[in-house]
């Protein structure tokens, strides 16, 4: 026994199907795990050692606005995006296929079509000389050209945008697994429309609204394209900020704690996330 | 002129190119429990969610003393349903599932409570008030389906095969629970299923379905003893089917000549043949006798095989023109000796014994 | 019955009429940029004075576009070989291996997707400038692998989720040899998802922008770099005609997938 034990000894084994793995994991680690723990550490380390760039961030009036700013624009963009997503969704799993079929094609090519060009046809659409303040202008709605773009309008629409497709397409899988019997079933026990949909549609679809929402939140805390151009100055986002001091202000210091505050905010709510997803996964999918 | 209780009207319903039911009339009394029986596909659900309000019948009508319920969503039809999949709220208990009917029409909470104990008490399911549906077994679950659907005392409880996803021993018990609370509340139920032998045990009155047509209507013994069809005879009970030639009828009963020469007379007639015209003659296996007695007739055959089957027996047997029959007298009317292979003579009442056409 | 499509009435109007306006809307900036790129107003008025293709003929008349768009394409398709060639190997041990820990690594494989692309964008970009790979095509190759990794594994581990490993071992009873098997059998199974994680990690280099403003310098640059400095400078309708080029890109990709699906359905 003692022989055979001794054997092993000092022998790296690896486990059964692990080696597979190794190429991912040494670049997962070489190439993203060292860089941001490198980066972390010049948080605590530039311009000297200590958490003063975290009291800096945290201490002052600028940087807490655009702590708010970021939280608002995300939850923002998540309430409407659920709104908006919602009915849609809805109608795709219930529609006949040849129909649904087409609405997925829009959705499917208004995802894959390049982020800057997405963003690009709302800043000319969106600007003061643009094609909705001139078509609202010459159809008599107003007689002076909405401000829609450099503020939290035009961020929003351009967010809204852009999440659409990622809340949508969970939504349309929480809902075809919902049996259309429990929904007869409660018309039948003398549920109005209105009451089916809040006492049962609602509650049922309700870990799918949960799960795609807290991903559009995690991917609008920290989006920095589409803030960044259709945003203004006076509500600049997390991200935006982060690159401004890194590019033109080459304060590293400052930069990276701001990234580990994002990072750090990311990671919780997407464990949460995770969190919900795998519950539902052991309710048995509903 | 008494007014039926419930009524459907020359009900058609196409999807497409299907036509699922295609005309369906009949008057349901008030308390009845009638079945809607009959093979997959034959239109019974379809002529259920008529009534429920699912569908809109392509044409016909279905009245409620009366009045038509057509126009009537189905939330406000206060009609009960069971399904045949569990349609429990899942993410509702089991208490909250039987509630739910009275909480959207507003009831008062403490009338609820008393409804909801009294409804798990009459499925005796008390002790699971608080459970999720999840947690409850297919049995349980239907029990609570029952409960949520005679919580608001609807007048009319539709049954769609209720019970085709639970074990045998699992069904017997409930089917004696639905039958208690037929008896105990006078609800009317409509229930559907395909099974023959529920459909006996439970009903008062039986319609049959074939092709989205009701083939006869009546109570299990009607439809047993007396089959309008040859379909009819064919799917309740067991039957023997024989070639006979028709010779002549007189006040309903006819005188037939069987493949092996013999004429029998005195059997019914389903239907009128003209002389010489080729029919069946039905004959249920539990018809046959070992004992001759004044009223029988008799046929010739050869036993091949034997069983018992505890209080009867069965016996494989055929005709000198080589046609089955299947025999089973109750074992007490058979000696011993009659289980021997052998030509013998085998009787039955002609009286019980049904002409049809080829 | 508010799942019964047939039953729904009114709703089934309002929400059909809200789907339709919602699609109107995803469909809206796409539509509007190709219309743009062929009118005739530099300052993108519309509905245009006139039709012209002067600007695809100033975007073809500059050779900085091409190159970048060139450049794109390289690195792009190296990306998608790297990525999907070490996914397919990660997704094999994610999905058969049997050791401690496979959720924790599966979770820390896919956290390039999840962490905001900023904060890897500066981490790799510090990195790589003390590495001297900063505007290299092999820096933004391997940082590009690094985020195209988890939709190049995704599809995969799906695909062989779903795949009934007692074929694999059957060919292996009847004589194939493990490597064999998996080649010859379990591989063309998945095809649908390697295809997909092809096209996934070939699009999430292709639009990638943030890591790439970073890493980019005067001689490298990609596609979406160069369409970022001129929309910083000004809306040219050149762009328009870029972006025109890059939605037909994109409605090329989805047929000739809807195309393979299909026929590697069958
Ligand atoms: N929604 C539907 N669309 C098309 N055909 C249907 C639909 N519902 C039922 N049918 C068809 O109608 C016929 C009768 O169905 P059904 O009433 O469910 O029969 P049963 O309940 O007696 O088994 C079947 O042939 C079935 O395929
Ligand atoms: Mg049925």
């Amino acid at each position: 026994m003692s022989v055979e034990t001794r054997r092993n000894f000092g022998t790296v084994r690896l486990p059964a199907g692990f080696n597979g793995l190794l190429p991912a994991l040494v670049l997962i680690v070489l190439f993203f795990v060292i860089p941001v723990l490198a980066l972390l550490l010049r948080s605590v380390t530039e311009p000297e050692p200590g958490l003063q760039n975290y009291a800096a961030l945290l201490g002052d009036g600028t940087y807490a606005r655009v702590f708010f700013n970021t939280f608002l624009v995300a939850s923002v963009v998540t309430i409407v995006t659920v709104l908006v997503a919602f009915p849609v969704a809805w109608m795709l799993a219930i529609m006949p296929s040849a129909l649904a079929s087409i609405v997925f094609g829009v959705i499917i090519l208004s995802m894959w079509t390049n982020l800057l060009t997405r963003t690009y046809a709302w800043m000319v659409l969106l600007q003061r000389t643009g094609v909705i303040n001139r078509t609202l202008i010459a159809a008599g709605v107003i007689d002076q050209p909405l401000p829609l773009i450099n503020n939290l309008t035009g961020v929003t629409i351009g967010m809204v945008y852009i999440m659409l497709p990622f809340m949508i397409l969970p939504l349309v899988g929480t809902l075809r697994a919902i049996d259309p019997m429990t929904l007869r079933a409660a018309a039948l026990c003398g549920a109005s429309p209105f009451q089916a949909f809040r006492r049962i549609l609602l509650p049922l679809s309700l870990p799918g609204i949960a799960a795609g929402g807290l991903m559009v939140f995690v991917m609008s805390l920290g989006y920095f394209v589409t803030p960044a151009l259709l945003g203004g100055t006076s509500n600049m986002m997390l991200a935006e900020m982060i690159a401004q001091m890194i590019q033109s202000l080459l304060n590293w210091g400052l930069g990276s704690a701001a990234a580990f505050i994002l990072l750090v905010v990311t990671m919780a709510l997407y464990a949460l996330q995770l969190r919900l997803v795998g519950a539902r996964r052991m309710s048995g999918g509903i | 002129m008494t007014q039926p209780f419930l009524s459907i009207r020359n009900l058609r319903k196409a999807f497409g190119a299907i036509t699922a039911v295609h005309d369906v009339t009949l008057d349901i009394p008030r308390g009845e429990f009638l079945t809607f029986l009959g093979p997959s596909g034959s239109g019974k659900s379809t002529t259920l969610y008529a009534i429920a309000g699912f569908q809109d019948p392509s044409s016909g009508d279905v009245l409620l003393e009366g009045k038509s319920l057509l126009a009537v969503p189905s939330h406000k039809r206060n009609i009960g349903m069971v399904f045949q999949r569990y349609t429990l709220f899942p993410h509702l208990t089991v208490a909250e599932n039987v509630a739910f009917p009275l909480r959207v029409r507003r009831r008062p909470e403490a009338e609820v409570k008393k409804k909801v104990a009294d409804m798990l008490a009459l499925v005796r399911l008390e002790s699971f008030a608080t459970r999720l549906p999840g947690a409850l077994s297919g049995g349980q679950q239907q029990r609570v389906a029952l409960a949520r659907a005679l919580a608001y005392d609807p007048p009319i409880l539709l049954m769609d095969e209720p019970l085709s996803a639970l074990d045998k021993k699992l069904r017997e018990e409930i089917q004696a629970e639905i039958r208690r609370i037929h008896r105990e509340t006078g609800v009317t139920i409509l229930y559907v299923t395909h099974d023959q032998e529920e459909a006996l045990h439970l009903s008062d009155r039986i319609a049959l379905f074939r092709d989205g047509r009701i083939e006869q209507t009546g109570s299990g013994e009607d439809l047993y003893l007396r089959p309008a069809t040859d379909f009819v005879a064919g799917f309740i009970g067991n039957s023997n089917f024989l070639a006979a030639e028709h010779l002549d009828t007189s006040d309903g009963t006819a005188t037939i000549r069987l493949a092996d020469g013999s004429v029998i007379s005195g059997v019914r007639a389903n239907g009128t043949f003209g002389r010489g015209e080729k029919t069946r003659l039905m004959i249920r296996p539990e018809a046959f006798g070992m004992e001759r007695s004044p009223a029988s007739a008799e046929l010739n055959v050869e036993i091949v095989d034997v069983a018992f089957y505890g209080e009867r027996r069965r016996i494989v047997a055929r005709t000198a023109a080589g046609e089955g029959v299947d025999i089973r007298p109750t074992s007490a009317a058979m000696q011993s000796q009659d289980a021997s292979p052998c030509s013998r003579q085998v009787f039955f009442d002609p009286a019980a014994a049904f002409l049809f056409p080829a | 019955m508010l799942l019964d499509y047939d039953r729904m009435g009114w709703l089934k109007i309002a929400l059909l009429g809200f789907t339709a306006l919602v699609a109107g809307f995803l469909l809206l900036p796409v539509v509007f940029i190709v219309l743009l790129s062929f009118g005739s107003s530099r300052w993108l008025a519309f509905p245009p004075p006139g039709w012209t293709l002067k600007w695809y003929q100033e975007l073809f008349a500059d050779p900085a576009w091409l190159d970048a768009a060139l450049t794109s394409a390289r690195i792009a398709t190296m990306t998608a070989i790297l990525a999907v060639a070490i996914g397919l190997l990660a997704s094999f041990a994610l999905v058969r291996g049997q050791f401690a820990g496979r959720e924790i690594l599966r979770g820390l494989l896919l956290t390039p997707m999840v962490l905001p692309v900023v904060v890897f964008a500066i981490a790799i970009y510090a990195f790589f400038l003390r590495l001297g790979l900063g505007g290299t095509t092999i820096g933004f190759v391997i940082a590009h692998t690094v985020l195209a990794l988890p939709f190049a594994i995704i599809p995969v581990a799906t695909a062989l989720e779903g795949f009934d490993k007692s074929i694999e071992d059957a060919a292996i009873v009847c004589g194939a040899s493990p490597l064999e098997a998996r080649l010859r059998i379990t591989l063309p199974s998945i095809r649908i998802g390697i295809f997909s994680a092809a096209i996934f990690s070939f699009l999430a280099s292709w639009d990638e922008v943030v890591v790439a403003i970073f890493m980019a310098s005067p001689s490298l640059q990609t596609l979406p770099v160069k369409i970022w400095g001129s929309l910083r400078s000004d809306l040219s309708p050149v762009i328009a005609a870029a972006s025109s080029l890059l939605v037909g890109l994109t409605l090329a990709l989805m047929v000739v997938t809807a195309l393979l699906q299909r026929k590697l359905r069958t």
